[in-house]
């Protein structure tokens, strides 16, 4: 007996118990073995994965809901409620099968008109989906079990948008519940996928349960990411909200949690010591660090402003702010995620090497910036956004910026940020994020890389011939096309500087050594992950 | 009294318009939260549009008083759930959390404060006074990790996080409790302390004080009946005022110890610009303080005959 258990024996033969009120049921231990205790990276505020895109909602989601396809740990797109497919030799017209015994939590089968209307609604809000839905002829159920796609020119990057992890995914829904307005969050929860949402147990900010649905039919081969068999070992997962870092740390520690998915770095010294507790790398895959630039307003919409950046910023500046651990971080003289087949340097000189602190004065000089204050606006309730937004103030001031740095809360960055009004009118010049390495992987959910004006992520960047090269990616037919795509691709994004990368960086994950089965990936996979009494 | 009751309307009113137009000219964008980081500005727009978010101040605040005056608080932009419903999830929590604090505060405060009067300016006096100023300088969170640290993770004895209903066993609710409740009671039983004190050292000067001691009744019964009911009035007052010292301590509490209460609620929909939800929690806990602030009013005239309204 512990003492906290010596307490709460003490306490219940004393006063407590004579007043009966201690009616816990005792669970068992085999029980308890088949609940998970998951610390989130964020809340789970809203639960509609393709409303709302942030990367804790599709981490939810893929437990609740399907997908038609999957990727592996190759990156590659495996099918999953899909049994096959077929594509005509011209490429324009393909026929999916749905697997047989596919069933929705409410008991329902799983059938091709709920696909379709699924797929309609994903596609109003993804990337490659309007490009789809931009090339669709028709898109029709032709039984229950079978859909058509047909479209007017080749798509081949088609299986890639079904299966990616980058937000939205496609996640399949009864189709009532498809049918809502993409710009307006469904209500009911009904999914597709190996547990579901108990909503009645839905705590928004605090707490979210999910359950293992019986009737789930996982495929057959063995899982990896999100694909092949989707087997639960757990009977229940209690995802716990924890805002304080300190506070998750204790309790992982004191084994009140399970899983942490996103440990502090400052704390990850405390936790290595734990002999109860494990910590490795969370997802391969990482993150790139972002400084982004207005190009709609001076000095940024010069490039020579912009290039001046990349002349002069320091990436192991960036990378020990926002990380510290020289373990976690690389330079990055590029776009795109080290380690993953399209990864390209090309272009990417001008990162590498010594900061040359005078050409970048003398290019930002030929710009034509004489001292206006250059609005940096920096997020301070993230670590991340923070670090990054005071080595750039920093940068800036060695340069010869007069700059004006607004810390404000993330909340009034997303909002400043789609100002595009100029600086002295509630505009910016200039503020920080990061991307996923899942994202960065090839242009499809990759937004930020887009260069195409006023349609272009936040910075509003125009480049024809980053655009074309986007174009060409999608149109490459092998691996070859798409690499020789990427590296021109890279270069002109750095020529452009659609936007100034500030280093690769990983993360940890932390859980109880009775915990197994957890991998490293882009997001948290649940399948295959068992808990020791 | 009906009066007095009725005064708390107009003061409702005016925390209700001022909470809104606050919100509005507030920095800050729920669509863009919503729409997270990949989406693109014309998503950003889309459903700042389906939200109703672009139309014009006094509509919007219309609209919202006239669903207020029929009882309903809204739905919340994040969640799509009734605010309603998502205050109701969290009160429970909070008013256990204070509850809890404001019983252990003042049943350590008044007696440190009382005893403190009694021995004033020795070094009983001294230590209590000196526990009070502590108790006062050392913010909550601070005083959560400590005890945090102590009796769970070292100790093992409580729990580090966390809420368990009431329904589901009293210890459990209590267990989960302890810690928080006193870390958020520090600075209110320094208050309290000090007060009592105070008003204590007044009182205990007074002729009727020395006349019940010239009868031969006994310290502790001076103390505590003849004297503590005449210095009641001030430290009634601040236990009033210590509520809404209570509402901003829970959010720091309810954060350090992971309690899913109505604290946490706020800062979330704050930081998301969760419009009603704010609106909801702020004109709640406006009900509150002033409620609160009217039972102490009532309270006075028991407290006191010669107070009327």
């Amino acid at each position: 007996m512990n003492r906290r258990a010596f307490l709460k024996s003490v306490a219940g033969a004393g006063v407590l118990t004579a007043a009966g009120a201690l009616a816990t049921p005792a669970i068992s231990q085999r029980a308890a073995a088949r609940v998970l205790r998951f610390v989130p990276q964020a809340d789970l505020a809203n639960f509609d994965p393709i409303w709302n895109t942030q990367y804790v909602v599709r981490n939810g989601a893929a437990l609740v809901w399907d997908m038609l396809y999957g990727v592996d740990d190759k990156l590659q797109p495996r099918r999953q409620m899909v049994e096959s497919e077929q594509t005509s030799s011209d490429g324009l017209v393909w026929t999916f099968r749905l697997r047989g015994g596919l069933k929705f939590h409410d008991g329902e089968p799983v059938l091709a008109k709920d696909v379709v209307a699924s797929l309609a609604r994903w596609q109003a809000r993804d990337n490659m989906g309007l490009m789809t839905k931009e090339i669709e002829q028709e898109l029709v159920a032709v039984d229950d079990r079978t859909f058509r796609w047909v479209l007017k020119k080749p798509y081949p990057k088609l299986l890639v948008a079904l299966g990616k992890v980058g937000t939205p995914s496609c996640f399949i829904m009864p189709a009532r519940i498809a049918a809502t307005d993409p710009f307006k969050p469904i209500g009911d929860y009904i999914g597709s996928g190996p547990m579901r949402f108990v909503r009645n147990e839905w705590v928004p900010g605090a707490k979210a349960v999910f359950e293992r649905f019986a009737d789930y039919a996982p495929r057959q081969e063995p899982n990896s990411w999100l694909s092949g068999g989707k087997h639960m070992l757990l009977e229940r997962i209690e995802w716990i909200v924890m805002p304080d870092p300190a506070t998750a740390s204790a309790a992982i520690q004191n084994g009140e949690v399970d899983w942490w998915e996103t440990p502090i770095a400052d704390i990850v010294p405390v936790l290595k010591k734990n002999r109860n507790v494990m910590v490795d790398i969370a997802d391969p895959l990482g993150n790139i660090g972002s400084f982004r630039m207005n190009h709609l307003h001076p000095p940024f919409n010069d490039v020579r402003a912009r290039r001046a950046i990349l002349t002069a910023m320091s990436q192991e500046d960036y990378m020990r702010a926002v990380v510290g651990d020289d373990a976690l971080w690389k330079p990055l003289p590029g776009f795109f995620t080290p380690g993953t087949p399209l990864y390209s340097e090309d272009g990417g000189e001008i990162l590498k090497g010594p900061r040359r602190l005078d050409a970048a004065k003398r290019l930002l000089a030929d710009s034509g910036y004489s001292g206006q204050p250059v609005t940096c606006v920096v997020a301070q309730d993230l670590q991340i956004t923070k670090a990054q937004g005071e080595v750039t103030a920093d940068l800036l001031r060695k340069l010869g910026v007069n700059v004006d740095f607004a810390a404000v809360d993330w909340g009034t960055n997303a909002a400043r940020r789609a100002q595009k009004s100029p600086p002295g009118q509630g505009g910016w010049q200039m503020f920080h994020t990061w991307h996923a390495g899942a994202v960065c992987i090839d242009p499809s959910s990759y937004t930020a890389i887009r260069a195409n004006g006023d349609k272009a992520w936040f910075g509003w960047p125009t480049s024809a011939k980053v655009e074309s090269e986007i174009t060409a990616w999608y149109d490459a037919r092998n691996l070859d096309e798409e690499k020789a795509a990427i590296a021109r691709l890279n270069k002109a994004a750095i020529e452009d500087v659609v936007y100034a990368p500030t280093g690769f960086f990983l993360a940890y994950q932390a859980w109880r050594k009775n915990v197994d089965g957890i991998v490293k990936g882009p997001l948290p996979f649940f399948w295959g992950v068992s808990k020791a009494a | 009294m009906i009066r007095r009751i009725l005064a708390t309307i107009p003061v409702m009113v005016v925390v209700a318009l001022f909470v809104f137009s606050l919100l509005y000219i507030a920095p800050g964008d729920p669509a863009a939260v919503i729409a997270g980081d990949q989406a693109t500005p014309a998503d950003v727009e889309r459903i700042r549009q389906s939200l109703g978010l672009d139309r014009p101040f006094l509509i919007r605040f219309g609209e919202w008083l006239w669903h207020i005056l029929h009882g309903d608080l809204g739905t919340s932009i994040f969640t799509n759930l009734p605010v309603a419903a998502m205050i109701a999830q969290r009160v429970e929590p909070t008013l256990s959390l204070m509850a809890v604090t404001l019983v252990i505060a003042i049943c350590v405060a008044v007696p440190m404060g009382v005893v403190a009067a009694w021995q004033a300016d020795t070094l009983i006096d001294r230590a209590i006074m000196a526990f009070a100023v502590l108790g006062f300088s050392v913010p909550v969170f601070v005083v959560g990790y400590l005890l945090a640290y102590v009796f769970a993770l070292e100790l093992d004895w409580l729990p580090v996080q966390g809420y368990t209903q009431i329904s589901e066993g009293l210890w459990p609710w209590f267990e989960n409790l302890i810690l928080p409740a006193l870390a958020l009671g520090c600075v209110y039983i320094a208050l309290i302390a000090r007060i009592t004190r105070a008003s204590m050292l007044e009182v205990l000067q007074q002729d009727f004080i020395r006349t019940a001691r010239a009868k031969g009744v006994g310290q502790t019964r001076i103390l505590f009946v003849h004297a503590l009911k005449n210095a009641a009035v001030p430290i009634v007052t601040v236990i009033g005022i210590g509520v809404a010292l209570l509402i901003g301590g829970a959010v720091v509490t309810e954060t350090v110890f992971a309690i899913p209460g109505i604290g946490r609620l706020t800062v979330d929909a704050i930081l998301r610009r969760d419009y009603p939800v704010i609106q909801g929690v702020v004109l709640m806990f406006s009900f509150l303080y002033v409620l609160v602030n009217l039972l102490i009013d009532l309270l006075y005239t028991v407290l006191d005959p010669r107070i009327r309204y």
